[in-house]
């Protein structure tokens, strides 16, 4: 099982290399959010590989507060983005 | 427990938080330097559950990922703004009551105003200024007040950073204008924006001196009084 592990890691450096080369802050935050998806993703694999409900409980919380600051943080930038 | 995943693949998650790190150092824009340090904390997060520390985990996505984003977000939007006060051309547009409150004094008008994009002066200036405070990733912010005193008067309250002003006709003579083609005068208060403008606006198109009281005159030859000493500088990026 341990090519899902390496095949998931591999999928989370395209973003992390979009969210260096792009100068657009709305593409970067796509790569933010596509980031905290893959990883906690990656950690709830991690933990059904272990059989570890500890850290799949992480997981979850990790899904959903990336995408909370996701929101909290694009409502702000929305505001800065006029100029 | 740690040998369902290879020590190849934890030794691979683990070099992500590096990578990410250096990632946020070599951010410019502060806004772009922080969804950077949210995708950071997001590889923490991955870092701290991979190892076992299931809580330090869940505290980095929290705090990481949430908590501390969005309070420097807040931050970095409210302090780096360049305030910059200009006299009305229609004073009926002002607030019924222009000293009712401190908020209330300036008029904060984000575009250039229409009827003066016809200004054939202003507008070649205001473009300066706009790609002046692009350049440095700050916010400009026009306050608008009824004549010459109540901006000279925000100057001195520190309520703008800066007043820009139509020098007239007859002073531009007696004034020490680099050239004579600039019909427009900025007063600076803050002594790094006056160091920044000095090198980078157009003196073709604007007059630009410290203002009197202020830091940046504090750091001129003439003689002036000295500054207080806690006077906060909005920040500002090189």
């Amino acid at each position: 099982m341990n090519w899902i592990i390496g095949t998931m890691l591999l999928a989370l450096l395209v973003p992390m290399y979009v969210a260096f080369d792009s100068q657009h802050i709305w593409q970067k935050m796509l790569a933010f959010a596509s980031v905290s998806t893959k990883s906690s993703m990656l950690i709830l694999a991690i933990s059904v590989l272990r059989d570890d409900w500890t850290i799949g409980v992480v997981g979850v919380l990790v899904l959903c507060v990336g995408n909370a600051a996701l929101m909290l943080l694009a409502q702000t930038i929305k505001q800065v983005d006029k100029w | 427990m740690i040998e369902s995943v290879s020590d190849l693949d934890v030794l691979a998650i683990v070099l992500l938080l590096p990578a990410a790190a250096i990632m946020t150092t070599l951010q410019k824009n502060p806004y772009h330097a922080l969804v950077v340090r949210g995708l950071l904390g997001s590889v923490a997060a991955l870092v701290y559950a991979l190892l076992g520390a299931a809580d330090v985990a869940l505290t980095e996505a929290l705090v990481g990922t949430m908590l501390a984003i969005t309070l420097y977000a807040v931050a970095v939007r409210s302090s780096l703004v360049l305030r910059l006060g200009t006299i009305a051309e229609h004073p009926e547009d002002l607030p019924a009551e222009p000293d009712a409150a401190p908020e209330s004094l300036g008029e904060p008008a984000s575009a250039i105003p229409s009827e003066l994009e016809t200004d054939a002066d202003l507008k070649p200036f205001l473009q300066d200024l706009y790609a002046f405070c692009q350049r440095h990733y700050l916010r400009l912010e026009l306050m608008s007040f009824p004549d010459r005193e109540a901006l000279a008067a925000a100057l001195r309250s520190r309520e703008i950073h800066a007043a820009s002003y139509r020098v007239p006709e007859a002073d531009r003579a007696a004034d020490s204008c680099t050239s004579d083609s600039c019909n427009y005068a900025i007063e600076v208060r803050v002594e790094r924006l006056y160091e920044l403008m000095r090198d980078e606006l157009n003196p073709a198109c604007v007059n630009l001196r410290a203002a009197p009281d202020s830091e940046a005159a504090a750091s001129l030859p003439t003689p002036e009084p000295a500054p207080e000493p806690d006077t906060p500088a909005p920040p500002t990026t090189v």
